[in-house]
This record gives C-alpha cells, structure tokens and sequence, in this order.
C-alpha cells in the first residue's frame, strides 16, 4: 500500500531560465531529490568552433542577459593568455571598472526584484514598492549606475559589444569618467541604507558544512585576476582548473554538474565564498558592512547570500570609484597577433567564478571551447541544500513548503539559461513501504 | 501634454522592431511636446523612459501567434494575456506596474506592439521590417488623440 502526493509547483519563479524540482519523499525519508533543469542546451561551446577568437566577446555576450560582462571577461582573458597579449594597466583598470559596473546591476536585480519578495513574504516587488518605496527607489537608482557603466565601456546595456581582443573598442573621454565619478560618489551611502535595510528583514538561517570555492587576488578583492582557492585547500592556477574541479553528465539535467575532483562533493561559488575568502581585501566601508553582519558569515550559509551580494555593490562602488579616481592615462591601443596557442581564465561572475578554456589555430580560428558556468557549479550544492531541507519542507503546508524550496534555490540566484547544458517542484510523498508481520 | 513615445527592444532579431520605429520618428518631424526615446530593458529603463511624461505611448515587439509585422494597439491591461519574454518576469507588464506603484506612471499609456515573426538571426524579419512605417503612424496617431484628450486611461485598465 502506498500512498503517493504529488505537488505541482509550475515553473519557479524570479530565476533565468526554465527548471523543476523533483522530490520524493517516503515518510521522512527522502528518496529521490533532483534538480531538473530542461532549458534547451545551447551549444554555445560547438557554434564558436572555427569562428575567429575576436568574435568571441561579441557571441560570448549572448549567453546572458544579466552577466554578459562575465563571460566577455573569461573568453577575452582566455584568448589573451592563448596569443600572449600584454594587458596595458589602463585596460586592466577599465576592466575592472565595468565588471563593477555588472555586479552592481546583477546584485541589485537578484536583492530587490528576486529575493526580497521572499523575506517580506510578498509576491514581487511591485507589491513591495507599495510598502517599502523609498528602498525600491533606491535599489532602481543605484542599479541604473550599474547600467551607466555598462554603456559607457560596452556601447549599450543589454549584449554589450564594447570589449575586444586587448582593450576595448572605445575607451571613455576624462569628462565621461569624471561625470561618472560624480554619480557614484554619493552612491556607495545609498547601498549602505539598502543593506541596512536588508539587514533589518527575517531573512532565514540555513547555515551548511560546504567546501567554498572563489578567486584569491594577492592585493585586491577578486574579479578578472586571481588563483582558484578554496576554503578546504584548493590553491590552483586558472590553468589548472579541470585538475581540481570536474562537471559529470546527470540524466535529469541538460546541465553538467560539477564537484570537487579529489574528494567527489559538491561546492559552492558566488558571493558568500567570494566575502568569505576575500576578508582582507574587502574595502574599508565593505569591511564595516561586513563587521555589522559579522554572526550572518560565521559559517557558509547560502540563505545570507543577500547580505553578501548587499556588501559586494559597496565593494564594487568602492572599486569603481578607485579606478575613476586613479585617472590613468588613455590605454595604448591593443597589439593582438593572433597564433596557435591555449588559453584557460577564471573571473568571478556575479554567481561565482566563470571557467573558459579554448584553443585556437595559427590563424586565430576557435578549435575548441569549453565554458564552465557559476550555475553548473552550484547545481550539485543546491540539491544537497534541498536535502537537508526537505523535512522541513515535508513538516508544513504544501504552500508554504513550496515557497520555502523555492527562495532556497533563489539563494544561489541561479542563472539557469547560462548553465544548460531549471523550475518546476514536484514533491511526492509515498508512505513508507509495509512492514511484513 | 507631453507624450513620450518609447521604443522598447535590443538589437537582436525582430526584438529590435521597437527600436527602428523610434529611430524612424526621432528623424522625422514630430508635433510639439512629442518626445521620442529608446529603452533596451524595461527594468530600469522603462522608469526613466516615464519620468516626466503626461502620456505615454510605447512601442514593443510582442507575440500573440498572429502574422509577423501585424501592428496590435493594447492598453497596459492587456498585456497580462501576453506571455512575458522576460525570464526573471520583469517585462513591460512588471515595469508599468512598478511605475504605478512608485508614482512614476504617466495619467495614460497605451502600446504598439508589432507581431515578432523571428528571434534568431541579427536582422529584423521582412515582414516586420515592412511594418515600421505603420507602426510608426500608429504610435504618432496615439499620441496626438492623447494630446486632443482621446486615449484610454492607463490606471484603470
């Protein structure tokens, strides 16, 4: 005799792309947990094969529509280290400064629009702008700032198409990036208030005993340079990423799911690793931001991603105001010959660091690619997190349970249409099987 | 009444149908107190867009599953019928919505959609591509009713 449930949750909502989550449970015990993600896989990987490497930060761009600049920065670093580019220090610093710009719309697009709603128990943030409409302004203005920088290194916001091969196709007039810098100036104040509030809703506790994996810079807090470290003794240059790290195939998935090669276990990428890791290098107003909320990061805990993503947009105000405020000199412009060679990079993505590795012929035509997306590497962590969840979503209502999984694996702030190749809930409960007397 | 007409799209495909129509009115010669801007993401572009407009018309690539390049005239309330082609759910919908709720929402808003056909290659369809101009009309006829004090209002709908 067994009794089955099964619940219907629709796609979840307020993640990129399309997934579902398949859960079965017999009592107490859960049997089946899978995290189907059935977004389309792309092909990203094959279609740049024996393209020329300088289309690559054009095409690069279209994989995502919130972290473009991402996966620019792994395919263009990638090619750099491929063909020997010397990278002049004002590009290097410009670099910076766009990347900036990106964490700042991606963080305050997945902290307002997407996670909010659930730690104020509302559908969206419409319905928060009602309420709260002072923060959602503030979280609009400061995200627009984010966008601004985007259009000023990358020609537009949406696929920007600014970057190439050593630089950028136009670098900023002095007057542009002073009139930035007059905007962000009184700009990192309104990210404080906005963690402040944050800091201020119940946002949930769900600490987890996780290996964390980000970039280590030996002076600055980590984006487009860095060796891949990790809270368990990782210590691994970019090149040597598929040394420690490996993606396996899972039948429920057009998603590869990655693990730490030596030990087999999951691992977890993005913003807590990045704070976690990177301590020492958080600027002095990051710092204290992270002081305030010192007990959130006593250990991993992927529920408090918000308040890592809140101190990451002071960081990366800080950080672009930093390079704004150096007033480097004009770049030269880029001397990239084009050879036979390989490339690895890693650069950290709003989610969580961003793998590109490719090869290219004497000419300079794609031979190969491989791209290992944040998501992918966060996917394997994500359903040991529902795991451990999963009596608790078996203890209360079946709405509420929902809810529950759903702002759980929002945590991660998924980018699920990047890491094909994610969500419908179904949760099946099955009576324990009869015992014979 | 200043009426702002606002295309919305990207680049790609016929996505960028939006954006052609406002190009072609920016060129042309507009009624006083017509405004035309480009918006690539409604969120957070779209706000901005409204910021200071009594009326707005906006102008956006849309699929109903009619024939490509048809031009449909909708009010915001609409728009729930039509499936968001934003993945996070923060399409032209969300936005106006967003708008109401923060007090940025222009008295009357009314859209241009012009039926997508593609949205794979970086060229617009050719029979979207053919609708530009009629979308463009369009879009200019709404604005000078809006002007006249015709239109529908967008609070109620």
């Amino acid at each position: 005799m067994t009794e089955r449930r099964t619940i219907e949750v629709g796609a979840i909502a307020r993640v990129e792309g399309e997934g579902a989550l398949h859960l079965v449970l017999e009592g107490d015990r859960v049997v089946d947990l899978r995290l189907e993600i059935y977004e389309p896989p792309r092909f990203f990987e094959a279609l740049a094969r024996g393209r020329r490497a300088d289309e690559l930060p054009d095409l690069m761009a279209r994989i995502c529509g919130i972290c473009p600049v991402a996966y620019q920065m792994s395919a263009v670093h990638a090619i750099e280290a491929a063909w020997g580019v010397a990278i002049d220090p004002g590009v290097r610093a410009l670099r910076r400064l766009y990347y900036a710009g990106e964490w700042i719309e991606s963080h305050l697009l997945h902290m307002m629009f997407l996670a909010a709603p659930d730690f104020l128990g509302l559908d969206d943030a419409m319905q928060i702008a009602q309420r709260h409409r002072n923060q959602v302004e503030r979280a609009l203005r400061l995200r627009k700032l984010g966008n601004r920088i985007l259009i000023l290194l990358g020609g537009r916001s949406v696929n920007p198409v600014g970057v190439r091969i050593g630089g950028f196709h136009r670098i900023p007039t002095r007057a542009e990036l002073r009139a930035l810098a007059d905007e962000l100036r009184p700009a990192r104040a309104e990210a404080e208030l906005l963690l402040h509030w944050f800091a201020s809703l119940p946002v949930p506790s769900r600490p987890q005993d996780v290996e964390l994996v980000s970039l280590r810079h030996a002076s600055e807090y980590p984006m487009n340079e860095g060796r891949i470290v990790s809270s368990r003794g990782i210590d691994v240059a970019a090149a040597e990423f598929e040394t420690a790290f490996e993606e396996v195939q899972v039948p429920h998935s057009t998603a590869l799911h990655a693990r730490n090669r030596a030990t087999g276990t999951p691992y977890l990428v993005g913003p807590i690793a990045r704070v976690m890791g990177n301590l020492d290098h958080l600027s002095p107003a990051a710092a204290a931001a992270h002081a305030s909320l010192a007990e959130r990061f006593a250990s991993p805990d992927p529920a408090a991603s918000v308040f890592a993503r809140g101190i990451e947009v002071i960081q990366a105000m800080d950080d672009a105001l930093a390079v704004l405020d150096a007033d480097l000199p004009p770049p030269a412009e880029p001397q990239a010959v084009p050879r036979a060679g390989i490339g690895h990079a890693v650069t950290e993505a709003p989610r969580g660091i961003l793998y590109v590795s490719l090869e290219t012929d004497a000419a300079g035509d794609v031979q190969r690619l491989r791209i290992v997306p944040p998501t992918s590497q966060n996917q394997a962590q994500i359903e040991a997190d529902l795991r451990a969840l999963a009596p608790r979503i078996l203890a209360i209502p079946e709405d509420e349970g929902r809810r529950l999984a759903e702002a759980a694996i929002r945590d991660y702030d998924p980018c699920i249409s990047c890491a094909t190749h994610f969500l419908t809930v179904t949760v099946e409960r099955r009576e324990p099987p009869c015992e014979s007397t | 009444m200043r009426v702002h007409v606002i295309g919305i799209g990207t680049a790609h495909a016929d996505d960028a149908v939006g954006l052609a129509v406002a190009d072609l009115l920016a060129a042309s010669v507009l009624p006083e107190d017509v405004v035309v801007l480009r918006c690539a993401r409604p969120l957070p572009d779209l706000l901005d867009a409204l910021d200071g407009a009594d009326a707005a018309v906006l102008v956006d690539a849309a699929r109903t599953g009619g024939a490509p390049g048809s031009i449909h005239r909708l009010r915001p309330g609409d728009l729930a019928r039509l499936r968001s082609p934003s993945s996070h759910g923060l399409g032209v919908a969300q936005a106006l919505a967003l708008a109401v709720a923060l007090g940025r929402a222009p008295a009357r808003v009314e859209l241009v959609a012009i039926e997508a056909g593609q949205m794979q290659s970086d060229v617009l369809s050719p029979a979207v591509a053919a609708s530009i101009g009629a979308a463009a009309d369009a879009a200019l006829q709404i604005a000078r009713e809006m002007q006249d004090g015709g239109g529908e209002a967008a609070r109620d709908a």
